[in-house]
Protein backbone atom coordinates (compact mmCIF):
# COMPACT_ATOMS: atom_id res chain seq x y z
CA UNK A 1 0.00 0.00 0.00
CA UNK A 2 1.72 3.70 -0.71
CA UNK A 3 1.63 6.44 1.38
CA UNK A 4 -1.07 7.97 -0.76
CA UNK A 5 -3.50 5.05 -0.28
CA UNK A 6 -2.88 5.09 3.83
CA UNK A 7 -3.31 9.18 4.01
CA UNK A 8 -6.14 8.85 2.31
CA UNK A 9 -7.34 6.07 4.18
CA UNK A 10 -6.77 8.56 7.54
CA UNK A 11 -8.33 11.45 6.32
CA UNK A 12 -11.61 9.11 5.77
CA UNK A 13 -11.18 7.90 8.90
CA UNK A 14 -10.53 3.82 7.89
CA UNK A 15 -9.12 2.13 10.23
CA UNK A 16 -9.69 -1.10 8.66
CA UNK A 17 -7.04 -0.39 5.84
CA UNK A 18 -4.90 1.18 8.54
CA UNK A 19 -4.39 -1.94 10.52
CA UNK A 20 -4.37 -3.91 7.65
CA UNK A 21 -1.36 -2.19 6.29
CA UNK A 22 0.40 -2.84 9.67
CA UNK A 23 -0.32 -6.36 9.76
CA UNK A 24 0.84 -6.45 6.56
CA UNK A 25 3.80 -5.08 7.38
CA UNK A 26 4.61 -7.01 9.71
CA UNK A 27 3.44 -10.20 8.28
CA UNK A 28 5.66 -9.55 5.48
CA UNK A 29 2.07 -9.51 3.10
CA UNK A 30 0.35 -12.04 5.25
CA UNK A 31 -2.53 -10.39 7.37
CA UNK A 32 -3.17 -13.42 9.27
CA UNK A 33 0.81 -13.93 9.83
CA UNK A 34 0.61 -10.04 11.13
CA UNK A 35 -1.96 -10.58 13.22
CA UNK A 36 -0.13 -13.16 14.67
CA UNK A 37 2.90 -11.45 15.08
CA UNK A 38 1.78 -8.62 16.97
CA UNK A 39 0.18 -10.72 19.51
CA UNK A 40 3.69 -12.60 19.71
CA UNK A 41 5.31 -9.58 20.25
CA UNK A 42 2.75 -8.66 23.28
CA UNK A 43 3.04 -12.52 24.94
CA UNK A 44 6.78 -12.24 24.78
CA UNK A 45 6.91 -9.06 26.97
CA UNK A 46 4.12 -10.47 28.71
CA UNK A 47 6.32 -13.37 29.75
CA UNK A 48 9.25 -10.54 30.66
CA UNK A 49 7.06 -9.61 33.17
CA UNK A 50 5.36 -12.34 34.99
CA UNK A 51 7.89 -12.55 38.04
CA UNK A 52 7.57 -8.42 38.03
CA UNK A 53 11.59 -8.22 37.88
CA UNK A 54 13.04 -4.73 38.59
CA UNK A 55 13.00 -2.71 35.28
CA UNK A 56 14.42 0.68 34.98
CA UNK A 57 11.33 2.70 35.28
CA UNK A 58 13.65 5.98 35.38
CA UNK A 59 14.51 5.24 31.86
CA UNK A 60 11.36 4.76 30.76
CA UNK A 61 9.78 8.16 31.97
CA UNK A 62 12.71 10.02 30.84
CA UNK A 63 12.21 8.47 27.46
CA UNK A 64 8.56 9.17 27.34
CA UNK A 65 9.02 12.15 29.13
CA UNK A 66 12.07 13.46 26.55
CA UNK A 67 10.97 12.55 23.09
CA UNK A 68 8.98 13.92 20.94
CA UNK A 69 5.74 11.66 19.58
CA UNK A 70 7.46 10.74 16.50
CA UNK A 71 10.36 8.59 17.77
CA UNK A 72 8.20 7.31 20.16
CA UNK A 73 6.82 6.17 17.10
CA UNK A 74 9.57 4.54 15.54
CA UNK A 75 10.99 3.14 18.86
CA UNK A 76 7.94 1.54 19.03
CA UNK A 77 7.99 -0.30 15.74
CA UNK A 78 11.65 -1.04 16.57
CA UNK A 79 10.30 -3.11 19.93
CA UNK A 80 8.04 -5.07 18.14
CA UNK A 81 10.69 -6.57 16.01
CA UNK A 82 12.82 -6.41 19.29
CA UNK A 83 10.37 -8.72 20.89
CA UNK A 84 10.15 -11.33 18.06
CA UNK A 85 13.30 -11.68 17.76
CA UNK A 86 14.25 -12.37 21.43
CA UNK A 87 11.09 -15.05 20.81
CA UNK A 88 13.49 -17.19 18.57
CA UNK A 89 10.50 -17.82 16.18
CA UNK A 90 11.40 -15.19 13.24
CA UNK A 91 9.07 -15.57 9.48
CA UNK A 92 10.82 -12.93 8.02
CA UNK A 93 13.13 -13.93 5.06
CA UNK A 94 15.54 -11.24 5.92
CA UNK A 95 17.30 -9.33 9.01
CA UNK A 96 17.21 -6.19 11.01
CA UNK B 1 19.69 10.20 -26.57
CA UNK B 2 16.59 7.83 -27.88
CA UNK B 3 13.19 7.55 -26.26
CA UNK B 4 13.23 3.79 -25.58
CA UNK B 5 9.53 2.20 -26.39
CA UNK B 6 6.87 2.45 -23.90
CA UNK B 7 7.10 -0.44 -21.35
CA UNK B 8 5.32 -3.56 -21.86
CA UNK B 9 4.04 -5.23 -19.10
CA UNK B 10 5.57 -9.12 -18.67
CA UNK B 11 3.44 -10.65 -16.62
CA UNK B 12 -0.26 -9.50 -17.65
CA UNK B 13 -2.76 -9.29 -15.15
CA UNK B 14 -0.12 -8.68 -12.23
CA UNK B 15 -0.31 -5.53 -11.61
CA UNK B 16 -4.27 -6.08 -11.11
CA UNK B 17 -3.30 -9.45 -8.28
CA UNK B 18 -1.06 -7.17 -6.52
CA UNK B 19 -3.39 -4.24 -5.85
CA UNK B 20 -6.00 -7.09 -4.84
CA UNK B 21 -3.62 -8.14 -2.32
CA UNK B 22 -1.81 -4.40 -1.71
CA UNK B 23 -4.74 -2.24 -2.65
CA UNK B 24 -3.08 0.88 -3.27
CA UNK B 25 0.26 -0.10 -3.96
CA UNK B 26 0.80 -0.08 -7.67
CA UNK B 27 1.93 3.43 -8.56
CA UNK B 28 1.00 3.56 -12.41
CA UNK B 29 3.29 6.58 -14.33
CA UNK B 30 3.25 6.98 -17.94
CA UNK B 31 6.07 9.05 -18.32
CA UNK B 32 9.46 7.64 -18.96
CA UNK B 33 13.41 9.41 -18.98
CA UNK B 34 14.74 7.98 -21.94
CA UNK B 35 17.46 6.30 -21.51
CA UNK B 36 21.01 7.88 -22.65
CA UNK B 37 23.15 5.89 -25.77
CA UNK B 38 26.46 4.43 -25.02
CA UNK B 39 28.87 5.66 -27.48
CA UNK B 40 32.19 4.18 -26.71
CA UNK B 41 32.59 0.04 -26.60
CA UNK B 42 31.99 -1.36 -23.33
CA UNK B 43 35.62 -2.16 -22.64
CA UNK B 44 36.02 1.26 -22.33
CA UNK B 45 33.31 2.51 -20.24
CA UNK B 46 33.08 3.13 -15.94
CA UNK B 47 30.74 1.24 -14.56
CA UNK B 48 28.93 2.14 -11.17
CA UNK B 49 26.23 -0.60 -9.75
CA UNK B 50 23.22 0.46 -7.77
CA UNK B 51 21.55 -1.96 -5.84
CA UNK B 52 18.42 -2.52 -4.06
CA UNK B 53 19.85 -4.97 -1.35
CA UNK B 54 20.40 -3.63 1.63
CA UNK B 55 24.20 -4.11 1.60
CA UNK B 56 25.99 -1.55 3.61
CA UNK B 57 29.62 -1.63 5.22
CA UNK B 58 29.78 -3.02 8.40
CA UNK B 59 29.81 -0.38 11.19
CA UNK B 60 27.61 2.38 9.13
CA UNK B 61 24.30 2.92 10.29
CA UNK B 62 22.12 0.47 9.31
CA UNK B 63 19.32 0.52 6.88
CA UNK B 64 15.39 0.95 8.69
CA UNK B 65 14.16 -1.95 8.25
CA UNK B 66 11.59 -1.15 10.61
CA UNK B 67 10.34 2.09 9.53
CA UNK B 68 6.33 1.03 8.29
CA UNK B 69 6.86 3.42 4.99
CA UNK B 70 10.61 2.76 4.38
CA UNK B 71 14.27 3.69 4.41
CA UNK B 72 14.91 6.40 1.65
CA UNK B 73 18.62 7.09 2.49
CA UNK B 74 21.67 5.24 0.71
CA UNK B 75 24.90 3.55 1.06
CA UNK B 76 28.14 4.08 -0.16
CA UNK B 77 30.11 1.00 -1.20
CA UNK B 78 33.28 1.23 -1.64
CA UNK B 79 33.91 -0.33 -4.79
CA UNK B 80 37.21 -2.34 -3.61
CA UNK B 81 34.95 -3.52 -0.06
CA UNK B 82 35.75 -7.29 0.51
CA UNK B 83 32.74 -9.37 1.12
CA UNK B 84 33.78 -9.92 4.44
CA UNK B 85 33.86 -6.24 4.82
CA UNK B 86 30.01 -5.52 4.14
CA UNK B 87 26.95 -7.03 5.67
CA UNK B 88 22.98 -7.40 4.71
CA UNK B 89 19.87 -5.18 6.14
CA UNK B 90 16.65 -5.86 5.42
CA UNK B 91 13.47 -8.07 5.83
CA UNK B 92 11.82 -8.87 2.56
CA UNK B 93 14.21 -11.38 1.12
CA UNK B 94 15.83 -14.44 1.98
CA UNK B 95 19.55 -13.76 2.94
CA UNK B 96 20.88 -17.65 3.13
CA UNK B 97 22.69 -17.66 -0.22
CA UNK B 98 24.03 -14.19 0.38
CA UNK B 99 25.48 -14.86 3.57
CA UNK B 100 27.37 -17.93 2.12
CA UNK B 101 28.87 -15.55 -0.76
CA UNK B 102 27.13 -11.91 -1.24
CA UNK B 103 28.03 -11.93 -4.94
CA UNK B 104 24.53 -13.75 -5.73
CA UNK B 105 23.10 -10.14 -4.73
CA UNK B 106 25.61 -8.11 -4.84
CA UNK B 107 28.41 -9.05 -7.31
CA UNK B 108 31.35 -6.99 -6.35
CA UNK B 109 33.87 -9.58 -7.17
CA UNK B 110 32.08 -10.93 -10.16
CA UNK B 111 32.48 -6.91 -11.32
CA UNK B 112 36.22 -6.45 -10.80
CA UNK B 113 36.74 -9.76 -12.72
CA UNK B 114 35.05 -8.33 -15.73
CA UNK B 115 37.36 -5.14 -15.53
CA UNK B 116 40.37 -7.27 -15.01
CA UNK B 117 39.35 -8.89 -17.93
CA UNK B 118 38.80 -5.71 -20.04
CA UNK B 119 34.72 -6.69 -20.42
CA UNK B 120 34.52 -3.36 -19.20
CA UNK B 121 36.52 -0.19 -18.74
CA UNK B 122 36.81 0.08 -15.17
CA UNK B 123 34.81 0.33 -12.29
CA UNK B 124 33.73 3.58 -10.04
CA UNK B 125 35.31 4.24 -7.08
CA UNK B 126 32.37 4.03 -4.90
CA UNK B 127 28.61 1.88 -5.61
CA UNK B 128 25.56 2.58 -4.18
CA UNK B 129 22.78 0.51 -2.29
CA UNK B 130 19.47 1.13 -0.71
CA UNK B 131 16.83 -0.94 0.59
CA UNK B 132 13.36 -1.41 -1.42
CA UNK B 133 10.52 -1.42 0.98
CA UNK B 134 9.25 1.91 0.29
CA UNK B 135 5.98 3.13 0.13
CA UNK B 136 5.92 6.55 -0.46
CA UNK B 137 6.94 7.04 -4.07
CA UNK B 138 7.57 11.20 -3.79
CA UNK B 139 10.41 10.68 -1.59
CA UNK B 140 11.69 7.78 -3.78
CA UNK B 141 11.63 9.38 -7.00
CA UNK B 142 12.33 12.58 -5.81
CA UNK B 143 14.65 12.18 -2.82
CA UNK B 144 16.41 8.49 -2.67
CA UNK B 145 16.31 8.56 -7.07
CA UNK B 146 17.64 11.95 -7.35
CA UNK B 147 20.19 11.74 -4.43
CA UNK B 148 22.02 8.15 -5.53
CA UNK B 149 21.96 9.90 -9.39
CA UNK B 150 24.02 12.64 -8.50
CA UNK B 151 26.52 10.10 -6.07
CA UNK B 152 26.40 8.62 -9.41
CA UNK B 153 27.37 11.54 -11.82
CA UNK B 154 30.30 12.79 -9.33
CA UNK B 155 31.63 9.02 -9.19
CA UNK B 156 32.15 9.63 -13.17
CA UNK B 157 30.16 6.55 -14.20
CA UNK B 158 29.48 5.85 -17.80
CA UNK B 159 26.94 3.27 -17.58
CA UNK B 160 25.15 1.92 -14.03
CA UNK B 161 24.25 -1.76 -13.46
CA UNK B 162 20.66 -1.62 -11.86
CA UNK B 163 19.99 -4.38 -9.76
CA UNK B 164 16.86 -5.29 -7.95
CA UNK B 165 16.92 -7.29 -4.62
Amino acid sequence: MSLPYLKEAIKNGDNEKLIRYVRLHFGDGNEDDGRKEIDKSWIEALKLLLDSPDTDRAFIFDTLENNDAETLAHLYFHLHFYFLKRSGEWIHDGNL
Amino acid sequence: MTETSKHEQLRPGIWQTVNERYPGSMIMKDEYVPLAQVKKPLSELKLTFVSSAGVQPIGTMPFDTVHPVGDYTYRTVPSDSKPEDLEIHQLKYLTVGANEDLNVIFPIERLHELAEEGIIGGLTDNFFTFIGYNMDPEQLELKLAEDIADAVVKDHADITLLCPA
